[in-house]
């Protein structure tokens, strides 16, 4: 197989000159920031429960660190390779800056697979992970997080094999722990709490208030219910959401247009977001194919399920008064159609702006873990709040002043917070 | 009686009768529990009685056991009674008695109904039963104290012996004194030899004929006193050279010898009833109360002859079982047999299985503690041949003809048969001792299992093929009793079910004498709440034919395990996900991530309701909130999901469980349970000689194992497929021999290529997605199970795409083969994902998984084949006609002038081939030895309308301009015989040419009907087909054969055809 064809590290160069370009970037500045600023690669040798050694090979790649110390996650995968995960580094460090917290981006890796592997010699793959890294992470050198096939379980073994090494203790080299092992209350909320704080804003700047709004969500997981919860909390009317089906393998679209009971649908829903069919009838609701989401006649869309979801074939079924679309999945725009929505007016909220409460929930894991001290619940999303209604409105403020889309216009603020950090800094 | 009565009113009478008796009889079973003491059972039953009688109020009874009387309380004699024997080991050891006060009108029985003899005898015998249950508890004990007195005390004991031996049995006497004359000569005493000398000269017969059976009465006669006289003799010299403990010794090991005669003639003629056997194996036990003395050669050829009888006749099953079982555990066994007198009949192979492993488990206990820990539920048998006097008790013995019927008319009459057998009754005896066993087993649930003659005999599983059924066994002990007595009518039915007959058709069984032993088994668990469940079940196979890891190896075995009743994890269940483990990598998981381990956790759990009786299938997390932690051993069987971690759950904090997953967690990592079961699969297979594929559940405490039997059955693989050594390479299409499984995949129509070169070369994203969206077209669109999916690496990715092609498991599910294409690309070679995306679906749905190296040495991969033969991908689907160059779509036939491509897998060998074969005709053939072997006249019409309908389905309604078709006549009629034909009716509205075409149509349907007919019943026709065709016309006007149509009598049945547009149908199976 060719890796020329496909090279996502490639893309991300791609991408980030078109920024460089508009931003008029020195070369200097332009050469630090289109590759990693520091990369890492080297074996874990481990010994396997039948006594033979195997031995693995693993990644750190460190992007950025002019704003701060790096963050970004660890994925256990077969067939990683240096170059996704430098992609995935450097989309980290943008990621970090629009919302304007203090890190930067690092992303790192094993290439093995979780499934050929005993818990056992997961465990001693993560300490040996740390053991080669020890000297270079680090609450305030680089922060590792959860990612593909790992958990909070993963984090805990690194954690503490740093934790033997240095001595002392240091949660706050870590994040994505449990609960009472230095993580943060909040979590399950935070994304989709963000995604509909930026929507109030952006309503705000439109003159236009949330109790005369109606929307339509993509997916009922984790994101799209909290966000749902908080838009309803706001004064919206959400009148429609859509699911995947496990057991028919197909997605459907629930409605109501006197608005949905998000409560009342989350009692009958599974652990993976998929709402019962027959119940949810019972309750008064009309099922329609999973592609009915993006048709209703709403204010505003919601894609929160997965990537790729507007296309270019369905663009142009969404209702003639959409008004906004917050992206609370990653990706959920392909580029052809995210051309047409520009034509067309719509106000977007990128994913990496709309659905950055996450990151913003781990940073605050972190300040909490450096200070040994945990907030409560009210006191996370009243800062994430904070965090996310001021990163919102530089972004909005930028693309007004300089007749940008949306999506540019996040990229670009948050490629020029850390060009003008290196620069601050000396570095170019 | 008023004999001016109506007849109406005197049936009613009859009835009320019966009621009081049944009653009273019901009221008897109540107080008959084991723990009741005699004298409150005889002072119940002596209430109990009149009211079951003609005259309550002048009715009274009396019971005297021994010296004891029990009496109603204004108790007077009277010249009107009846009476019956209380009888305990066949002794009359008291009376029962009921007396009318005054005078009645005469009966059957002075002036009692005969009924009502019948009922007095009944009650005589259940308690006899009782009390001979009592006392049994004693008996042994006893039996035991005697034994060991009699061996503290030996110094003079042999002279008793003899004595008493010379009082009682004379002729042994003389036996045993002429062997002790031999013994003493062999051991050279002299003064033995001269005696022998002195009396053997001139003797017409010695010890030979003593020894004999034939003795001669004059001889006899003639020679007792010298006998008498030399028996003194012999027994002098002994007493001088032997001490008092070996003469003793020798008496008792002649005695035991002399009378193991009558043991191995009665075990080895196969016409004595097993009661017979059951009397004989308890006299050899009083015999040799500790087995010592045997000799080896009888002991073994009276084991084999009690397994042949109980278990098997397999050679086999007789070689391995004879070096695990003795006589004893036999024994034991017979205590827990139920049998008719008349009962010759084995155990059946469930039984013989779970008993063979249980004997080989607790024999090397001592070896291994962990052993010690396998327990087996408490279990009673039904020999097999119960079910032949049952169908007898009730003039059933005609169903037996059912298995020679056709299979769906077996289909149609089953739920009949079920009824039947149902409505049945036991014979008293067999309900008695059910009765007993009830009483055994007090209230616990029970499950009764089917132990068919059938089941044991290698290659044929029968896996659910027969019923097991659940039972609360709760209430009291008449609707217990019933509820068990239909059970077992029902898992006899089953015997007749169309699906095990279909089966054995296949396998050429039909004609073996089925006969359908009964396991009755307590059903392993503890009550928590108001339902009755173990803490997990499942099932264990020495070898895993599913490995999820290049690193699980055949050899580690695999383990299914679910939370509850053990019936989700047999079976193969939709939507829910048994837990599956490899005991030799415990460690390596399908399901890694939180995520991954709680989608893919059981959602249900099969409980008993003790409430409503009944076996129910719950949501875990609705039952959860009900018991809480009064489920057993929550902690071994669930973790707490929280955000995305999974938390292990502890003893301590089970009552706040909110979100929890079932991942067995506690249970694998921190109990012996792996160890255990590892160490029970590996010693059954090497002691058994066989790979085996166990049952088991644990009720929080104990583990049970349920079932044992050889793999080769086990119904999560399929049996092997022999691998043919000279195909011509051409008809190749690919081999494998690495990480294959066990399956035959017979009838592959269609191959899907994924070029992994061409692929790989895909650039933009949007593309790969679309090779992921083409699979999912063509897997709604190709025939289910017949096409194979071929296509490099990882098929199910999902985030990165590049490594193999994105589906979801619902783009894939109707694959017969998912195949995973590892190319070298330089000295790189990729990681399969043995099907980890959607591993436990492809196992829930018997997907096979295969991986292929083409780059291997040795390995066939027909690249050319494949890329070469006409791709139909863009007539299939014109949209994605743009990836033709990566996807190619063949059909096999259409490229190989009617070939079919077979996939045959083959674990034992770790080879699997794809080879290009010719449509196997075997089943055919099979159809038509079957339909010779029977006559029944049913079949004649019945393959007919089969036929009929089958040529609707195949007409072409465009082609040939035909709106309907409709039978009639005798096909429709079920008339038919072996010379009918099948009169159809066609409407037609068509042209000319299409009216040409379909006549030649028909008419070579007709004549290859007729061909097979032929083969069939030997009657030659023209043709089979009555064809009549009318038009639109023809109907309007009622003319000809139109008026069939919708006719008040005797109407044209239509038939279903094709709708247009329709795929053609694929060819009759």
């Amino acid at each position: 197989m060719s890796d020329k064809a496909f090279n996502p590290f490639a893309m991300a160069q791609q991408q980030f000159d078109k920024a460089a370009d508009f931003l008029n970037l020195d070369s200097g500045t332009r050469e630090l920031l289109r590759e990693p600023i520091r990369e890492f690669s080297f074996l874990i040798p481990v010994r396997m429960d039948d006594g033979k050694v195997k031995v693995f090979r693993g990644f750190r790649v460190q992007h950025n660190d002019s704003r701060g110390p790096c963050k970004g996650g660890i994925r256990f995968h077969p067939q990683e390779t240096i170059d996704t995960v430098r992609a995935l580094a450097m989309w980290m460090t943008w990621k970090c800056s629009v919302v304007d917290i203090p890190l930067g981006g690092g992303k790192g890796g094993v290439i093995c697979d979780p499934h050929n592997l005993s818990e056992l010699e997961q465990e001693k793959i993560c300490r040996g992970w740390m053991r080669q890294m020890v000297r270079n992470v680090g609450p305030f050198t680089d922060v590792p997080a959860p990612d593909v096939m790992t958990s909070g379980q993963h984090m805990l073994w690194m954690l503490d094999e740093y934790e033997r090494i240095r001595g002392e203790k240091y949660p706050g080299m870590i994040t994505g722990k449990p609960v009472g092992m230095g993580g943060s209350l909040g979590r399950t909320e935070a994304t989709g709490y963000g995604v509909v704080y930026t929507v109030r804003e952006a309503l705000r700047e439109m003159g236009i208030k949330p109790e005369n709004t109606t929307a339509s969500f993509q997916g009922f997981g984790n994101v799209s219910q909290y966000a749902l919860l908080l838009y309803q909390q706001i004064g919206g009317k959400p009148i429609c959401v859509s699911c995947w089906d496990q057991h028919d393998q197909t997605s459907y679209t629930f409605r109501k247009k006197e608005g949905i009971d998000v409560k009342a649908l989350m009692g009958i829903t599974d652990r993976f977001g998929g709402i019962d069919k027959g119940k949810a009838k019972d309750l008064g609701y009309e099922i329609l194919p999973g592609e009915a989401w993006i048709e209703q006649d709403v204010d505003i869309l919601f894609p929160c399920a997965m990537e790729h979801q507007i296309t270019d074939a369905n663009v142009g079924k969404i209702g003639k008064n959409v008004k906004v679309i917050a992206e609370g999945a990653n990706g959920p725009t392909t580029p052809e159609a995210d051309k047409v929505i520009q034509q067309r007016g719509i106000f977007v909220i990128p994913d990496f702006l709309a659905n950055a409460g996450g990151v913003t929930c781990s940073y605050f894991e972190q300040v909490q873990c450096n200070m040994n001290y945990y907030w409560e619940k009210d006191e996370v999303l009243g800062k994430l709040d904070v965090k996310m209604t001021s990163a919102f409105l530089a972004v909005s403020e930028r693309a007004r002043q300089r007749k940008l889309y949306m999506r540019d216009a996040a990229y670009i603020i948050s490629v020029s917070r850390v060009a003008q950090a290196c620069k601050d800094r000396g570095w170019v | 009686m008023n004999s001016k009565e109506t007849p109406t009113t005197k049936l009613i009478w009859f009835l009320q009768e019966r009621a009081k008796e049944l009653s009273c009889l019901y009221r008897i079973e109540e107080l008959l529990k084991p723990e009741s003491n005699l004298e409150d059972v005889c002072k119940g039953i002596i209430e109990a009685v009149p009211p079951g009688w003609q005259y309550p109020e002048s009715c009274q009874s009396k019971i005297t056991i021994g010296s004891s009387s029990y009496q109603s309380a204004s108790f007077r004699e009277s010249p009107w009674m009846q009476s019956a024997n209380i009888q305990v080991f066949d002794q009359p050891i008291g009376t029962i008695s009921v007396y009318y006060t005054q005078e009645m009108p005469n009966e059957d029985q002075g002036p009692f109904l005969k009924e009502e003899v019948k009922l007095i005898s009944t009650i005589a015998d259940r308690l006899g039963a009782f009390i001979t249950y009592q006392k049994m508890k004693y008996v042994f004990q006893e039996y035991r104290t005697a034994a060991q007195e009699l061996l503290d005390n030996t110094k003079t004991e042999w002279r008793v012996v003899l004595d008493l031996l010379r009082q009682t049995d004379r002729n042994l006497y003389l036996r045993i004194s002429h062997k002790m004359l031999n013994h003493l000569c062999w051991t050279g005493v002299d003064e033995a030899k001269q005696l022998l000398e002195y009396y053997s000269p001139g003797e017409p017969g010695d010890d030979e004929e003593l020894l004999g059976e034939s003795n001669r009465p004059f001889y006899r006669k003639t020679l007792i006193s010298s006998s008498d006289f030399l028996s003194d003799q012999t027994f002098g010299i002994a007493a001088d050279h032997l001490n008092s403990a070996e003469i003793l010794k020798l008496i008792q090991k002649w005695i035991q010898q002399d009378k193991l005669g009558f043991l191995v003639k009665s075990l080895i003629s196969s016409s004595s009833p097993v009661a017979e056997v059951a009397e004989t194996i308890r006299r050899y036990r009083r015999m040799v109360p500790e087995g010592i003395g045997i000799p080896e050669p009888t002991r073994r050829s009276v084991l084999v002859s009690l397994i042949r009888r109980f278990f098997s006749e397999q050679l086999d099953f007789i070689n391995t079982a004879k070096q695990h079982i003795e006589i004893d555990d036999v024994f034991e066994l017979l205590h827990n047999m139920i049998y008719t007198p008349e009962s010759l009949g084995r155990l059946g192979g469930k039984s013989a299985g779970l008993f063979l492993a249980s004997q080989v488990l607790k024999k090397l206990v001592n070896e291994n503690s962990l052993l010690a820990d396998v327990k087996i539920p408490k279990t009673w048998y039904i020999t097999s041949d119960v079910v032949l006097h049952f169908m007898n008790f009730n003039n059933l013995e005609e169903v037996i003809e059912q298995k020679y019927k056709e299979i769906d008319q077996v289909r149609l009459e089953y739920p009949n048969v079920v009824q039947t057998f149902k409505n049945g009754h036991f014979p008293p005896e067999i309900v008695k001792s059910l009765s007993a066993v009830l009483d055994d087993f007090g209230d616990c649930p029970l499950i009764v299992r089917s132990s068919s003659l059938l089941e044991d005999r290698a290659g044929a599983a029968f896996s659910g093929k027969y019923k097991s059924l659940f039972l609360a066994n709760q209430g009291d002990k008449a609707d217990r009793l019933e509820a068990l007595l239909d059970a077992i009518s029902e898992v006899y039915a089953s015997t007749f079910g169309p699906d095990p007959i279909e089966y054995r058709a296949e396998r050429e069984l039909l004609d073996f004498h089925e006969e359908m032993g009964i396991m009755i088994q307590q059903v392993v668990g503890t009550r928590a709440g108001k339902y009755f469940l173990p803490s997990f079940a499942g099932v264990a196979f020495s070898k895993n034919e599913f490995r999820w890891s290049p690193r699980i190896k055949r050899e580690d075995g695999l383990v299914r395990l679910v939370p509850g009743l053990g019936t989700r994890a047999v079976d193969r269940v939709s939507e829910d996900y048994p837990v599956l483990v490899s005991p030799g990598q415990p460690g390596l998981r399908v399901n890694v991530t939180p995520e991954e381990v709680a989608r893919y956790s059981p959602k249900k759990i099969d409980v008993i309701n003790l409430e409503t009786n009944s076996f129910e299938t719950l949501e875990v997390t609705e039952l959860l909130k009900e018991i809480g932690g009064d489920y057993p051993g929550l902690d071994q069987v669930g973790s707490v999901f929280e955000e995305d971690h999974l938390r292990r759950l502890s003893a301590f904090n089970l009552s706040s469980v909110k979100d929890l997953v079932v991942t067995f967690d506690g249970l694998l990592s921190e109990s012996p349970f792996i160890s255990m079961i590892n160490l029970v699969l590996k010693t059954l297979e090497e002691k058994l000689g066989t790979p085996v594929d166990l049952e088991f559940a644990h009720d929080g405490t104990n583990f049970y194992l349920l079932q044992c039997r050889p793999q080769s059955h086990a119904l999560v693989s399929g049996a092997s497929a022999p691998i043919p050594q000279d195909i011509p390479p051409e008809r190749m299409i690919f081999t494998a021999n690495r990480y294959v499984s066990n399956g035959r995949v017979p009838d592959v129509t269609h191959i899907v290529y994924v070029d992994p070169a061409k692929y790989g070369d895909i650039a933009d994203r949007a593309t790969l997605l679309a090779v992921g969206r083409a699979i999912g077209k063509l897997n709604a669109l190709l025939p289910k199970r017949q096409f194979i999916l071929m296509g490099p690496g990882r098929w199910g990715s999902r985030g990165d795409i590049k490594l193999g092609v994105s589906v979801t498991y619902s783009d894939i599910n109707n694959t017969a083969v998912l195949i995973e294409i590892a190319r070298k690309s330089g000295n790189y070679l990729p990681d399969l994902s043995f099907g980890t995306h959607f591993f436990q679906d492809l196992v829930e749905a018997e997907i096979r998984y295969l991986p292929l190296y083409p780059d291997d040495e040795e390995i066939v991969f027909n690249e050319r084949f494949l890329l070469g033969s006409p791709n139909l991908l863009p007539e299939l689907l014109p949209e994605f006609g743009y990836l033709a160059d990566t996807v190619h779509v063949i059909d096999v036939p259409g490229v190989t002038g009617g070939r079919i491509l077979q996939v045959l897998l083959n674990a034992d060998l770790d080879q699997a081939v794809a080879v290009l074969a010719t449509r196997r005709t075997d089943t055919t053939a099979v159809e038509v030895r079957r339909a010779q072997n029977d006559q029944p006249t049913e079949n004649f019409w019945r393959w007919r309308l089969n036929m009929a309908e089958h040529i609707a389905t195949c007409v072409d309604p465009e082609r040939f301009g035909v709106k309907g078709i409709y039978v009639f006549g005798s096909t429709k009629n079920a008339t038919a015989g072996p010379s009918s034909d099948i009169d159809l009716l066609i409407h037609f509205q068509g042209s000319e040419e299409q009216r040409d075409m379909l006549d030649s149509w028909l008419a070579g349907w007709s004549l290859c009907l007729a061909e097979i007919n032929y083969l069939q019943t030997g009657y030659r026709t023209d043709g089979l087909l009555d064809c009549h065709i009318i038009t639109d016309d023809d109907i309007a006007r009622k003319t000809s054969y139109a008026v069939k149509i919708g006719a008040v009598t005797d109407a044209a049945r239509p038939l279903p055809m094709r709708k247009q547009g329709q795929p053609r149908e694929l060819p009759l199976k």
